[in-house]
């Protein structure tokens, strides 16, 4: 291969927030090259062998229906699926799958072969730029090729070093060199921190006793990662639960000393929640157990991952209190447990495109944005890339889709870039001030201004068309069918008699959201999937409308005057806010949010105090 | 430190008084003393002197007091001054207009409730504390007074509110962890509505409690009755001690209703002074009797007034208009020039104020109609107003399937507890969420 042709993108890294802005990259007709260290590496999942969760399978429907890859190739390679929440609406189900590691590795490397994208194996030492503008990047073997548009996408492997107890080794993970030459350019030229996770042993299937574990088998409820997959055929492998006790919380108290983030060796920020063992036995020591998920890393491997036992101890002490647990009482490490320590960009050096403001055309996303999931790295890299397209070929896009009000993606950009990070950001439902509308049985609708044809073969695509079309069609008919309070009555339905003409899908949240119920009331015949999503959208549809109101006060209100609002005279904002909004003394509501720390609820209080003079003080 | 020009105020009425003070707070304090007194005061932190005030052309305006608050140790965080002109009207215009002549850039009148902003802003008080002053001082009844000084002197934890407000973090701490981290820890939906059933009703007792004690009966009323002339007016006069109605020899000259309240050892009361009872009534005297009669049913106890020229039927008379039962004391007047044989209590004008209170026996009349006078309250007006707003939830909420469109709710809740407290934001509530629960792999 020659790499001294013009590329419109270069993708520094091939993790996942890499794969995916290289992939849209591509499909927007971008020529597009994409590096990384090892070609083995390609889409590695460094940790844990699964995709989604709540949350993170909120971000992962999105970055599929942009027409990423991480959900189809995640099902592609799964062989164990969990929908969690699945007692709760459907705005929070939250599909866990877990992956055949190997699998996973092969299927992407078969993708990425298969596209037009440049994949070249070599190192980026250097970011080459003039007047703030990107040229391109330096490789160590190759030498500079040059870009229109640069995407870092590098992880954890800026300075990244590694810790077990007291021994320490720079690595990006595990098996992979530190990327110190482009740590360098990045230190110099933006506001970097120093950020830690962690990852746990991997232990020898052969070696662990199944027989006394109580075994959790893979569900089969037609739920799956993508919108597109209509099957899994792989054999389906079953996971197994076991537990930590006093014996194992003894050991790891009495060896705290050799843990390399309680011992002192690691100074980077921690975090709140207990990502590895030796938080949770210093926070929740007197608990009776932690569980422990024995997650198989694929169906050849002889590998099984205990997910819930990350840690940095000694190697010796993890050998001791992995066989102190149930079922492990033998077992056999083949890759100890570790922390990992790497720089990450304060990510307010981002414009909201995710675009450094230093650097034109110089876009960063996925861990080294100071976030840590393979679901939040491919939400940023296919939001980079599509941006990098939208700055590149001048296309018209509805940038509405990824307002917090729309999106997790969005809701991560917002948070990122205005807020910053001290602990590496992990996505949350309840980040979402508007979660009952952010669901990922209607990302298809949420983002339908921007499906791209060219992000999916002809049968994706007309999937997407057949459904919306079906949709439409019981939506149609079902708002022409009419019922009065006593209509309703007369079939057992209880609404108040106000006298108010309900249309079909206004009544639609009265009924049980069975196929059988709708279709004898209704006579329309629909699927339980697309019943479930518009009954929701009925019962939720209140609160559509309340958010809705507040998001369009401020849409409405962004030309609001500021210049004459004493913001000292609202009295439920924090201080840090006030003191950046008399610092910006910005002219109207949309320059207050754009001041980075302005939170939503904080515009909504300005608007709110505007309105109504709020409350009054002394 | 939030800054944002220095301003100034009176803080005293701008009437004719012995005082009319003005409060100047900001970085410019200094120079603006300097400028008006030709001193400067950096040195003499809250002390109080004795200067002479000069107008821009160097004539005199005042010799007054003034002291100086260095920042951080005053009212509002900021430098502070006060000054106490002399009390004319028209020095504190020119003191006003002296100010305007120094063209100190971003000096200006403060806006109403600007000092306590700034305070609030400065961290020298919280919210709370600064409506806390606020309410002190509208405030009319002791009980809430007690409250919001306690509000004030030791701070937003002395709230009735907060134990309210810990609840429903700690709630929605445990309703977000449910939802957002359901494989982390084992999570009870019906004991997470259970809590929140236990949180409305927390809500409720409060309020309840509360409004009765702050809405319970603080005041005596007390009337004052007998012919005309018997020197009603005068005894109303004198103890509440300011000159309001009007004293004269022509009978029936107490034309209205006249009343007045005042507080003796922090005991409260209204007191009505009535147009005289006399066989003949001019008009507007007739229709200031049948006003009094009226109000007659408020009052608690009578003070029938009685001289030597009272007879027994006027008494019955005044009895039987202003349905006197055994709520009075019988009164007789100007024992000066009238030589009375009765048990009865004798007064007359020339009794200090205080004499009369004794003699009147105020302080055992008011124990007397006034029970429980001071229930301990926990919450003020303005927290009882909230309460109400919060527990407009309950219903959607306790009936509420869902448990998100109760999160939904919860947050709106949380919102309105941001209110009063500050903002509680999603970090705050993860915070919380992380030293509950064990969350993470
Ligand atoms: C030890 C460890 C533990 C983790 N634990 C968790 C966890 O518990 N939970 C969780 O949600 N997430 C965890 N993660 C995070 C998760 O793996 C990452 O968030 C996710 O993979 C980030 O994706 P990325 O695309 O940003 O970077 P990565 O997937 O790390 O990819 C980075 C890519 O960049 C390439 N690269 C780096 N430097 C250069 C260079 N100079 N030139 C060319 N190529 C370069 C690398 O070869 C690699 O392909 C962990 C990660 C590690 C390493
Ligand atoms: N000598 C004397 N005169 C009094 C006394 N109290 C009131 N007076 C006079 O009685 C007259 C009527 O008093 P006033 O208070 O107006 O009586 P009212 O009609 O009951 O309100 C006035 O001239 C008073 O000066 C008192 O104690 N001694
Ligand atoms: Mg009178």
């Amino acid at each position: 291969m020659f790499h001294v042709e013009h590329y419109d993108v270069v993708v520094i890294g091939a993790g996942h927030a890499g794969i995916e802005a290289a992939n849209i990259s591509d499909k927007y007709g971008l020529k597009t090259a994409l590096i990384t260290k090892n070609y083995s590496d390609l889409g590695k999942l460094s940790c844990n062998p699964s995709i989604g969760g709540v949350g993170k399978t909120h971000i992962a429907s999105e970055v599929d229906i942009l027409g990423g890859v991480i959900c189809k190739i995640g099902d592609k390679s799964a062989i164990h699926y969990r929908v969690l929440n699945l007692s709760k609406g459907p705005a929070v189900w939250g599909v866990r799958a877990q992956i055949d590691r190997d699998l996973y590795s092969q299927n992407m490397k078969k993708f990425i072969k298969s596209s037009k994208i440049d994949l070249i194996e070599d190192e980026a030492i250097n970011i080459i730029e003039k007047n703030n503008k990107i040229v391109g990047v330096e490789l160590s073997n190759i030498g500079i090729i040059k870009s229109k548009a640069v995407i870092l996408t590098t992880g954890t492997f800026l300075n990244g070093k590694i810790y077990f107890g007291n021994e320490s080794q720079e690595a990006g993970r595990i098996g992979n060199s530190s990327s110190k030459a482009l740590a360098k350019f990045i230190n110099k030229n933006f506001k970097t921190m120093r950020l830690k996770t962690g990852t746990p042993p991997r232990i020898y299937a052969k070696s662990i006793n199944y027989d006394v574990l109580e075994p959790q088998i893979s569900e089969n409820n037609g739920i799956f990662l993508s919108y597109f997959t209509k099957q899994n055929t792989n054999i389906k492998i079953n996971c197994f639960i076991t537990k930590t006790n006093n014996k194992t919380h003894k050991i790891i108290r009495d060896n705290l000393d050799r843990s390399a983030m309680y011992s002192g060796i690691i100074k980077s920020q921690g975090v709140r929640y207990c990502p590895s063992i030796e938080d949770k036995i210093t926070k929740f020591g007197d608990r009776n157990g932690h569980n422990i998920f024995l997650e198989p890393e694929g169906l050849n491997s002889d590998l099984v991952y205990p997910n819930g036992i990350s840690n940095s101890l000694d190697k010796k002490i993890q050998l001791k209190f992995l066989r102190s647990i149930k079922g492990l009482e033998e077992c056999e490490v083949n890759q100890f447990g570790y922390a990992v320590e790497y720089d990450s960009v304060d990510p307010r050096e981002l414009k909201n495109n995710f675009e450094t403001k230093k650097i034109e055309n110089f876009f960063l996303a996925g861990q080294i944005n100071g976030t840590t999931g393979y679901e939040e790295a491919a939400g940023q890299g296919i939001y980079a890339a599509i941006h990098a397209a939208i700055k590149i070929k001048k296309i018209k896009f509805n940038e509405k889709v990824f307002e917090r009000d729309n999106s997790y993606i969005g809701v991560l950009v917002d948070d990122l870039t205005k807020l910053g990070v001290t602990e590496p950001y992990r996505m949350f439902t309840s980040r979402a001030e508007n979660r009952l509308k952010l669901r990922t049985d209607n990302s298809y609708e949420r983002f339908s201004t921007v499906i791209n044809p060219k992000s999916f073969n002809k049968l994706e695509y007309s999937l997407i068309s057949k459904n919306i079309n079906n949709e439409k069609k019981i939506f149609d008919r079902l708002t022409q069918l009419k019922y009065s309070p006593n209509d309703l009555m007369k079939k057992n339905i209880k609404v108040k008699k106000d006298g108010k003409v309900r249309n079909g899908f206004e009544v639609l949240k009265f009924l049980d959201p069975s196929t059988d119920k709708f279709k004898k009331f209704f006579n329309l015949t629909i699927t339980q999937k697309l019943l479930t999503k518009i009954y929701f959208d009925s019962k939720y549809d209140v609160f559509y409308e309340r958010e809705k109101k507040s998001y369009d006060q401020l849409n409405k209100n962004k030309n609001m005057k500021l210049t004459n609002i004493d913001f000292n005279k609202i009295p439920s904002l924090s201080k840090e806010i006030l003191e950046k909004l008399n610092k910006h003394k910005p002219e109207n509501l949309h320059d207050a949010g754009k001041i980075s720390g302005i939170t939503p609820s904080a515009l909504f209080q300005i608007v709110k105090h505007k309105k109504t003079k709020g409350n009054k003080v002394a | 430190m939030f800054k944002s020009g220095t301003i100034y105020s009176n803080f005293t009425p701008l009437v004719k008084a012995p005082v009319i003070g003005y409060r100047i707070s900001g970085d410019d304090v200094l120079n603006i003393l300097k400028k008006i007194t030709k001193k400067n005061f950096s040195k003499d932190h809250s002390l109080i002197q004795i200067v002479k005030i000069y107008q821009q052309d160097e004539t005199l305006l005042d010799e007054c007091s003034v002291v100086y608050f260095k920042s951080p140790k005053s009212f509002t965080g900021e430098d502070v001054c006060e000054i106490f002109l002399h009390g004319s009207p028209l020095i504190a215009s020119q003191f006003e207009q002296l100010l305007k002549d120094l063209k100190v850039s971003g000096l200006r009148l403060a806006r109403n409730g600007e000092f306590s902003y700034r305070s609030v802003l400065n961290g020298k008080n919280s919210l709370k504390q600064a409506k806390a002053i606020n309410e002190i001082i509208s405030n009319e009844s002791f009980s809430g007074l007690e409250y919001n000084k306690r509000l004030l002197f030791d701070g937003d934890i002395f709230s009735g509110l907060v134990p309210l407000k810990e609840e429903v973090i700690n709630l929605f701490s445990e309703i977000t962890a449910s939802i957002d981290f359901v494989d982390d820890e084992a999570f009870n939906f019906n004991q997470i509505k259970k809590k929140i059933r236990k949180f409305f009703s927390n809500c409720n007792n409060l309020l309840q409690e509360n409004r009765t004690n702050i809405e319970q009966k603080n005041i005596c009323r007390i009337m004052l009755v007998g012919p005309v002339n018997v020197g009603k007016s005068t005894l109303f006069n004198k103890i509440i001690d300011k000159d309001r109605a009007i004293v004269t020899n022509i009978k029936g000259t107490t034309r209205d209703i006249l009343s007045n309240e005042f507080i003796i050892s922090s005991n409260r009361f209204e007191i009505f002074d009535t147009a005289g009872q006399r066989s003949k009534q001019g008009k507007i005297e007739k229709y200031g009797y049948k006003k009094a009669q009226k109000i007659s049913t408020e009052i608690d106890h009578f003070f029938v007034l009685i001289d030597q020229n009272t007879k027994k039927s006027d008494i019955s008379t005044l009895f039987k208009d202003f349905m006197i039962h055994k709520n009075y004391s019988l009164i007789e007047t100007k024992s000066d020039i009238y030589n009375y044989k009765t048990k009865n209590i004798k007064i007359n004008h020339s009794f200090e104020r205080d004499k009369i209170y004794q003699k009147l026996k105020l302080n055992s009349i008011h124990r007397k109609y006034v029970k429980n006078k001071y229930k301990k309250t926990d919450l003020n007006l303005e927290e009882i107003e909230f309460l109400e707003r919060i527990l407009e939830y309950e219903q959607d909420i306790v009936n509420e399937k869902d448990i998100l469109i109760i999160a939904q709710l919860m947050r709106n809740i949380l919102d309105d507890f941001s209110f009063e407290f500050g903002y509680i934001s999603s970090e705050d509530v993860y915070d919380r969420v992380f030293s509950k629960f064990c969350i993470g792999k």
